[in-house]
């Protein structure tokens, strides 16, 4: 699935005059900017859920023991809009997840850019939270 | 008076009248006939969005962007703007700001609530009272619930005889208003969203609500920026107005007075698309609320920390 060109413009555009606007929470107060990470996993199931979608992975460890993670997305409404279906990310799926670590610790992330095995690339965040690169993101 | 000067002037009047006829003429042609439901109340039914560019208020040098939204120490800084998260592919309005009334665009907030505000948003990972009532997925209020939101922005208008209906897509909640004149409820009953009374000035569905309690906010959501989480006291008085001014749009306006929290009466008015083919998401608030339990851990986890 691509996002189309001119989705991605338009969304460029409106970045540039927008403030900071949106989403059900601050990201700072949940997740921490200065704890990026990097996740390579399996999709285990996508909640398209409000407010915040959650994309569920499992991850092995350098040890071989499997741990589960949970990413925080956009709104579903948001993602539906930018291109994203039911299909996007199927269970099975391998992905490499971007984000920000949860503050408390736990298996937790804000995600950002998720990357497939086959080189998709789908931005799965939340925008207008305060996450670090916010403005950058498409 | 001579014949010349009489013939001269029943020129010119003659000229005016004709301009003026055709003036009329044109208004008349331009003036958009809204529909009448069956009932012949003015229709304002059908699904509508309010996904906007404009900011809520005229920024001011002093206004805490980052506290607004929740990140007081800014921790998450050098992240610059973000965009409306529900907009990819729609053309938006950038106004000056949605704030009409005081005309420099800025709701007069007496300095008690705002401290209040900012005591909340700096410690909201200290207690769940602290989040206002949208976080907490009770209500984001109104007017607060017809604020722009940038996501969830989706609101279905439906009428019968004697009442219209406004279904919110964020928060999942439906609003009742009795249009057949009835008086408000008792003012002892008090209620987050006040007791709401419409009635119709010519095409405008004019809404009077009291009745609030004192737990609320008149705005929750960050995109409201300053106002958001300005406490709200049970003198809160608000009137709403809905004008659909073409098939496309309904022009929404709310004057807010509250004098123990605000020193004068403000205004919003924002726009209103019409957007049938939008297809609000379930909001099951409670169930996706992740973000309150996260916040609240990661305050306990900072606690441990120190």
């Amino acid at each position: 699935m691509r996002i189309p060109v001119v989705m991605a413009t338009l969304a460029v555009l409106v970045l540039a005059a927008g403030g900071r606007l949106a989403a059900h929470h601050a990201f700072a107060a949940e997740f921490d900017g200065s704890k990026p990470v990097t996740l390579k996993g399996t999709v285990t199931r996508m909640e398209w859920i409000n407010p915040h979608a959650w994309l569920h992975i499992e991850v092995k460890g350098p040890d071989g023991k499997v741990v589960a993670w949970m990413i925080e997305g956009g709104a579903p409404n948001a993602l539906l809009r930018r291109g994203w279906n039911r299909d996007s990310l199927k269970a099975g799926t391998a992905v490499v997840v971007e984000g920000y670590r949860a503050r408390d610790g736990s298996n937790r992330a804000n995600g950002r850019e998720v990357t497939t095995g086959d080189g998709r690339k789908l931005f799965i965040g939340s925008t207008g939270t305060g996450a670090p690169g916010d403005a950058q993101q498409k | 008076m001579s014949t010349r000067r009489v013939v001269s002037l029943a020129i010119v009047m003659t000229t005016v009248a004709v301009a003026l006829a055709v003036v009329a003429g044109r208004a008349q042609e331009s003036r958009w006939e809204a529909p009448r439901t069956p009932d012949g109340q003015p229709d304002l039914q059908g699904m509508w969005t309010n996904y906007t560019n404009t900011p809520f208020e005229v920024f001011a040098e002093g206004d805490k962007p980052d506290l607004y939204a929740g990140d007081p120490d800014r921790t998450a800084q050098g992240t610059g703007p973000g965009f409306l998260n529900d907009t990819a592919g729609r053309q938006l309005a950038r106004g000056r700001s949605l704030v009409v009334d005081p005309p420099n665009g800025r709701v007069p907030i007496m300095p008690w609530a705002e401290e209040r505000r900012n005591y909340k948003l700096a410690h909201i990972q200290d207690d769940w009272v602290n989040h206002t009532a949208w976080e907490r997925c009770i209500t984001r209020g109104v007017p607060g619930g017809l604020f722009p939101a940038g996501y969830g922005s989706g609101y279905q208008i439906l009428q019968s005889p004697g009442v219209v209906a406004i279904v919110y897509e964020m928060i999942h909640e439906a609003r009742i208003i009795p249009l057949d004149g009835r008086p408000h409820i008792g003012s002892r009953i008090r209620t987050w969203n006040g007791d709401s009374r419409g009635r119709w000035d010519g095409d405008t569905l004019v809404v009077d609500i009291t009745n609030y309690n004192d737990k609320g906010s008149v705005a929750t959501n960050v995109a409201t920026q300053r106002v958001r989480a300005i406490p709200q006291s049970e003198a809160l008085h608000v009137v709403e107005r809905f004008t659909r001014v073409d098939e496309n749009t309904i022009i929404y306006e709310a004057t807010v007075e509250d004098p123990k929290v605000f020193t004068a009466p403000w205004t919003v008015r924002i726009p209103m698309q019409r957007e049938p083919d939008y297809r609000m998401f379930e909001y099951a608030c409670h169930e996706g609320n992740h973000a309150l339990p996260n916040t609240l851990s990661a305050g306990r986890a900072r606690d441990g920390a120190r």
